[in-house]
């Protein structure tokens, strides 16, 4: 999960790294009062390029920082509306340097970068070789003092800044280690004219799986949230109920159980000329409750004329499954098709709950069709493109 | 033969007090697996569907010392220790049901599992079976035949489709295994890659993967060199880019991990790519007819 620049910059104080003093403004500009001059004001968003898009901007008085944060609040960058501003003492800059702690995906370790050379176009300089130097460590191994500032050193650094770029690089590690962090990046780190250090940006990617053992986040305003863009109406009612669901633009309903085949179910109504209206994850071990709920969704949703369901019994079971879909319908009375197909653990007691529903109201399963472990799940995917009315 | 787990191979349960692994230990031992005990601190003692209960895995190793296998059913914050305490103890596969473990734990474990030269399998995996002889995990049994393809695959789900494809045309397999739904997993599919390449009982392997993470990728210059087939199936082709759907594992990072770098990287290493579930017996077909000819 990643979080804001000025979350970060909350988590880098606790961690002992220098950041220029700061104020976050949400509405009006009234805690402006303190502010030193001049400062730089930063629109807080995902999404890079907020400089060239104008979402970056420096005052020399109230005044004018109160003009750019009446133009900036409320606007939109991308997919982002802008709902915060970060008002930063400006930083005399005399050198700016990279540092980054992240997990190495490919040797699976912990490793430390960094650059002579920070600031915007460390992607270019990445590609140069050796530009920027790699330190890697070994799962659970504790960085030592000497070697921050070995690696200070080899940076070219020497006397009191050689001392203050170690104590950056080694507590910028050691906020990746214990937060559970993805990535701890600065850049730049900020060398002032003065020779004091400051972390001008910030970036930290969070590990959500393990959030439950840091409570301390929250008391820093740091909760768990969906983390890409903006939500449309139905996904933020998926959120509420706790349903992994992303909203796509075709007519076809898609209830594929985990999110594995979720992917895949996509795919394969694309290929056979389909567009799928949603991706969701159904698997798992739902509440029969909440497998209601995700029928709710797709029937719901006035673009979608046709629902494609699967449901291959690993860990939930096709009798749960049977139930929740079977009791859906009773309540729900949905007029449109849903073509599923019902395979694995506990099938053959699946198939029971839905042949004796059927027969006592067949009214309303008249276009609800369920497949057995027989019928190959492309038949099932093309039959429901032809009732959505598709090729 | 097949390969990790076999008819006889004693596995133990660590979390067996718990619902769904009471549950499926039942399933297991129903198909003919050999669980021959099971572990939750605390609940030394008591037994579970006819298995004893003991506190700690060294316990259990003392009276099963040719236990082998272990599964893990914990709740994700304790799966660290429960999997770090089962490499302790001396066994050599650990089977990780468990979900959205930390990725720093993980990155411990696998450390360690490689320092002991033991092989762990998953997060998020639904588990392995060795069709008509053991099963370790939830796998729904009813979806596979003994044969001769050996299976791996990312999702649970999509491990049974493609049994569900194989057996629809005649096939069945040797063993199918999957690796799980994690970012970091331990397995990837390089190493059941070389065990199915050393099991006399497989002809060929489907790999199944999916956007995100690079494993896919990584085993592709080990498919070159394997003198048998390797028939791929890639998903994540028609995914949003960027948007998070549920598998923690399934997130685009930067290059690699796109559906189309990992079917690149596969077919210009010699794989037979499949388009869709169905598509996957008649390459099976192929590739064991080409290969032998």
């Amino acid at each position: 999960m990643r979080l804001y620049e000025y979350e970060a910059k909350r988590l880098f104080r606790r961690a002992g790294i220098p950041t220029p003093d700061n104020i976050v403004v949400e509405r009006d500009a009234a805690v402006l009062e303190n502010v030193v001059y001049p400062v730089v004001l930063k629109a807080q968003v995902f999404l890079g390029g907020r400089g060239k898009a104008g979402f970056v901007k420096t005052a020399h008085n109230a005044r004018e920082a109160q003009k750019h944060i009446k133009a900036m609040l409320g606007k939109k960058h991308g997919a982002y509306r802008i709902e915060r501003i970060l008002v930063e003492r400006m930083i005399d800059i005399d050198q700016e340097i990279y540092v980054a702690a992240a997990i190495d995906r490919l040797s699976h370790r912990p490793l430390v970068m960094t650059s002579r050379h920070g600031g915007m176009d460390i992607e270019e300089i990445a590609k140069k070789e050796q530009a920027i130097m790699k330190f890697y460590f070994n799962p659970g191994q504790k960085i030592h003092k000497f070697m921050a500032r070995k690696i200070a050193g080899q940076l070219g650094f020497s006397g009191q800044l050689l001392a203050g770029v170690a104590g950056v690089i080694e507590k910028v590690y050691n906020l990746l280690v214990s937060y559970d962090c993805k990535l701890v990046e600065v850049n730049p780190l900020v060398i002032d004219k003065r020779g004091s250090l400051y972390a001008v940006d910030a970036k930290v990617d969070l590990d959500e799986d393990a959030m439950f053992r840091h409570r301390d986040l929250a008391e820093m305003g740091i909760v768990a949230r969906h983390e890409v863009g903006e939500l449309t109406d139905r996904e933020r009612t998926a959120k509420a109920l706790g349903i992994p669901y992303v909203d796509l633009d075709g007519d076809i309903g898609v209830f594929p159980g985990g999110a594995g085949f979720g992917i895949a179910a996509i795919d394969l109504i694309q290929h056979y000329g389909g567009k799928p209206a949603n991706f969701m994850d159904s698997g798992g071990a739902p509440t029969q409750e909440k497998l209601r709920a995700m029928l709710g969704l797709l029937i719901d949703n006035p673009r979608v004329k046709a629902i494609f369901g699967a449901r291959f019994g690993g860990i939930s079971r096709c009798d749960d499954w049977a139930k929740a879909v079977v009791q859906y319908v009773l309540e729900n009375k949905p007029e449109k098709p849903m073509i599923m197909r019902m395979a694995g653990n506990m099938e053959a007691e699946g198939r029971k709950i839905l042949e004796q529903a059927k027969q006592e109201h067949p009214e309303f399963f008249k276009d609800i069709k369920i497949y057995a472990v027989d019928t190959p799940i492309e038949e099932v995917i093309k039959e429901t493109i032809r009732c959505a009315g598709g090729e | 033969m097949a390969i990790i787990i076999d008819k006889g191979t004693q596995t133990i349960i660590q979390g067996i007090t718990g619902r769904n692994a009471s549950l499926h230990a039942k399933f297991m031992m129903e198909y003919g697996t050999n669980v021959v005990a099971g572990v939750t601190p605390g609940k030394g003692g008591q037994k579970v569907e006819g298995v004893r209960v003991y506190d700690t895995v060294q316990q259990c190793m003392e009276d099963h010392p040719r236990a082998t296998v272990s599964s893990i059913w914990v709740p994700p914050a304790f799966a660290k220790d429960a999997i770090l305490e089962a490499i302790d103890a001396g066994i050599k596969t650990v089977v990780v049901i468990t979900e959205r473990i930390p990725i720093h734990d993980m990155l411990m474990v696998r450390h360690v599992a490689k320092e002991k030269n033991v092989m762990v399998i998953g997060g998020n995996t639904p588990g392995l079976i060795s069709p008509g002889k053991a099963l370790v995990g939830m796998l729904p049994t009813i979806t596979f035949r003994p044969g001769r393809i050996g299976t791996v695959a990312r999702s649970g789900a999509v491990t049974y489709y493609l049994a569900n494809s194989l057996n629809l045309a005649g096939f069945g397999e040797s063993t199918s295994v999957g690796l799980g739904g994690d970012p970091i997993l331990g397995a990837n599919f390089e190493d059941v890659l070389r065990l199915f390449q050393e099991d006399p009982e497989t002809d060929a392997v489907v790999m199944a993967g999916e956007i995100g993470g690079v494993y896919e990728e990584l085993a592709a210059p080990y498919v070159k060199e394997m003198k048998k087939p390797v028939i791929a199936y890639i998903t994540g082709k028609a995914a949003p880019q960027g948007k998070r759907l549920g598998h923690a594992g399934a997130i685009i990072e930067g290059t690699m991990g796109t559906a189309q770098s990992k079917i690149d990287a596969l077919r210009s290493n010699g794989a037979y790519l499949a388009e869709t579930f169905s598509e996957i017996p008649a390459l099976v077909r192929l590739a064991i007819k080409e290969r032998s000819g």
